[in-house]
């Protein structure tokens, strides 16, 4: 069940199946990742297919009596897929970096060993790919953060962290769409609107979106 | 329509929940007992689905502005309709004007009052529950406050009353200690991560529900349960049923209001039939699972099913009844 | 209205499917009687009415059934001999399948007997309690 180098396979209940992508965390595979993800969506008695982090959760309309075909057909999908190369919207976010929402930024700087506009000027040049949508409405999990301002999740989660908190957690970072608890350690905040009910898709961004972070301010 | 004159608490619309939405971070939100949900809707006559408020505290009243038919499902409550008891389980109808009052919750977590065709909350994305963060759906996307009015798609018509089994009775698990919840449960992708020793340990012990448990997700404590070596996952697709642990190795039980992703190891997975107990489990009580295979789970889901379809055919039966007596 | 052939058959069907053994229908100059054949039961023999103080009123059965003189979430009963109680309110249930139907009291006053047993078998007519009247309304107490 753990080959190295194989796909991993779990149950969640009877309502969905976990699909996880041996390899490392990157674009290449999560190409693979919305690939697998737009062939399964099709497959009967699938309700959704949801990518994460190079991963796949298939939640079931009707759960399979036997699951050998479903894992057969996941691992023949993962080997057949071809990187999926969306060719999404790219949009620049304008930050506020630090300040009361930011207000972790100087950890991260001393986490680090970098000053505050080192951290800002690193997380601010690459060109972010949102790799799926979870956690909470309209959220994104993006791709491509530079390594050198990692920083592990807080041991005990923030009770409310603010709507549109710019924030690393681990090797990842994203931006909050809406008030809530959160691990991570918020650097900067944006105003943009992430999530609205009423547009015809709730979400703003898509997997294979790109954002490029443009330094409003930098508030000590 | 209804109007809410005091709430302690958390209450909130919900129906049985928004679950093809999780590819914008949606979650499912749904009465975290969506047994009685549909029980209370059965004895209405309505479809399953619709609409009722779920109240986690009391004391709890509101007015009904016109005739209408109701049912209270869920926890054992000690409720009065215009001075008069009402039995738990139990549908009754109100005049316009008629207090409802709900005084105290002996039994069980969660009431739920269903009226006849329904809360007439907006559908949003394919369901009438609130779902908190984000802020939508329900009455406002936010639990409800004294003042709120809360329309409703009622019919006029009079109903007998009538009462169902609480599920509890008529779904007991056998074994069960008073003051303890058994749920059966699929083991999940980090199990095999836990020594053999950890997990006999995870299914022996008898897990008391903290204070920190709500429609988010219940944290237990007991024994520190925790892997072989520390895991971190990447982020990826979780249900309510899923049981975490996070690193101080006290389980956490993802409910229908939990984040759709997460990252700590997952031990196991309370299945869909069983979900609705922990929902009903009280504050300070205690939980045990038991494994079962995913075949099992599945028979527990058709079961459930059968009991539903027993449930609409009998109260069908009765109104058939009065319906050949009073023709 | 007769009951039609086509409706004892509905009813019939429904029964069968509900999990329910008996079901009793009686109106003026017809009744019927529906038993799904599961084998050896116990019939269903109504309990003959206790001889009424002849100004007593008495709440009956409306269904067959097993009689619930508590529900099984209360200590209590729903009522007890020399409680006072307004018309309509619940003195019983009747447990059919997975549902109860309440037993309601015909008239206001004392109650005086809880005729049926707990758990007894009742049918359509059974009288479950007794109930007396307020003073004023009988010449006798």
């Amino acid at each position: 069940m753990t080959t190295p180098g194989r796909p991993r396979i779990s149950l969640l209940g009877t309502s969905a199946l976990l699909f996880e992508a041996p390899g490392a965390f990157d674009l290449p595979h999560q190409r693979r990742i919305w690939a697998l993800a737009a062939a399964a969506s099709r497959w009967p008695g699938i309700r959704e297919a949801i990518p994460g982090i190079t991963n796949l959760m298939l939640t079931f309309e009707t759960p399979p009596r036997e699951l050998d075909g479903l894992i057969a057909a996941l691992n023949d999908g993962w080997d057949a897929a071809e990187g999926l190369a969306i060719g999404g919207r790219e949009i620049r976010l304008p930050v506020n970096y630090g300040g009361e929402v930011g207000s972790s930024l100087q950890s991260v700087a001393d986490h680090c060993g970098l000053s505050v506009d080192d951290v800002v000027s690193i997380h601010a040049a690459p060109l972010y790919t949102v790799f799926a949508l979870g956690s909470h409405p309209g959220y994104c999990y993006l791709g491509g953060m530079d390594p050198r301002i990692t920083m592990p999740r807080r041991q005990i989660p923030l009770q409310r962290s603010a709507g549109g908190s710019v924030s690393i957690g681990g090797s990842q970072t994203g931006v909050s769409a809406s008030p809530g608890p959160s691990g991570w350690h918020a650097i900067g905040h944006t105003s943009w609107t992430f999530f609205d009910p009423s547009w015809p898709s709730p979400a703003a961004l898509a997997p294979g979106d790109t954002i490029r972070f443009e330094i409003k301010q930098v508030i000590r | 329509m209804i109007e809410i004159l005091s709430v302690t608490g958390p209450a909130s619309v919900q129906d049985l929940g928004r679950f093809d939405q999780y590819r914008f971070g949606i979650g499912t939100a749904g009465a975290m007992d969506d047994v009685a949900l549909r029980a209370g809707n059965i004895l209405l006559g309505n479809d399953e689905n619709a609409a009722g408020i779920e109240i986690p505290m009391v004391p709890f009243r509101l007015r009904f502005d016109r005739d209408m038919a109701f049912a209270l499902t869920g926890a054992g409550v000690e409720a009065e309709i215009d001075g008069r008891v009402i039995p738990p389980w139990w549908r009754s109808h109100a005049r316009a004007g008629d207090l409802l009052d709900i005084k105290a919750m002996p039994r069980g977590a969660r009431l739920y009052l269903t009226v006849g065709g329904g809360i007439d909350v907006p559908m949003v994305l394919g369901s009438r529950s609130t779902q908190f963060r984000g802020e939508f759906g329900g009455l406002h996307g936010r639990p409800l406050q004294p003042g709120d009015i809360l329309p409703c798609t009622a019919s006029a018509a009079t109903i007998g009353e009538l009462g169902v089994e609480p599920a509890e009775i008529t779904l007991a698990r056998p074994n069960t200690a008073a003051d303890e919840t058994i749920v059966r449960v699929v083991i999940a992708g980090e199990y095999d991560g836990f020594d053999a020793a950890t997990q006999a340990l995870f299914w022996s012990s008898s897990w008391k529900i903290t204070p920190q448990s709500n429609r988010y997700g219940y944290r237990l404590q007991g024994p520190a349960v925790k892997p072989r070596v520390p895991i971190e996952k990447r982020s990826h697709g979780i249900v309510p049923g899923v049981i975490q642990i996070p690193p101080n190795g006290q389980p956490i039980i993802q409910m229908r209001d939990a984040q759709t992703s997460g990252g700590y190891p997952k031990i196991a997975t309370v299945i869909r039939a069983d979900l609705w107990r922990v929902g009903q489990a009280r504050l300070g009580s205690k939980l045990r699972f038991e494994q079962t295979a995913y075949a099992e789970a599945l028979a527990a889901e058709a079961e459930m099913s059968a009991y539903i379809e027993r449930l609409r055919t009998i109260v069908r039966l009765i109104e058939e009844i009065r319906t050949c007596r009073s023709s | 209205m007769p009951i039609k052939l086509t409706d004892i058959a509905r009813l019939a069907q429904i029964l069968e499917r509900s999990g329910v053994d008996t079901i009793e229908i009686e109106e003026p100059g017809q009744s019927l009687k529906l038993v799904v054949d599961t084998g050896p039961r116990m019939a269903a023999s109504p309990t003959p009415a206790a001889p009424a103080a002849d100004h007593s009123v008495i709440a009956k059965a409306d269904v067959a059934g097993h009689f619930l003189a508590a529900h099984p979430w209360r200590d209590k009963p729903f009522v007890a001999p020399g409680q006072h109680i307004q018309a309509g309110a619940i003195v019983g249930l009747v447990k059919i399948g997975l549902l109860y139907a309440p037993i309601v009291a015909p008239a206001a006053g004392t109650v005086d007997a809880v005729i049926a047993e707990p758990g007894a078998t009742v049918g359509y007519g059974t009288p479950i309690v007794r109930i007396r009247p307020p003073s004023g309304s009988s010449p006798i107490n």
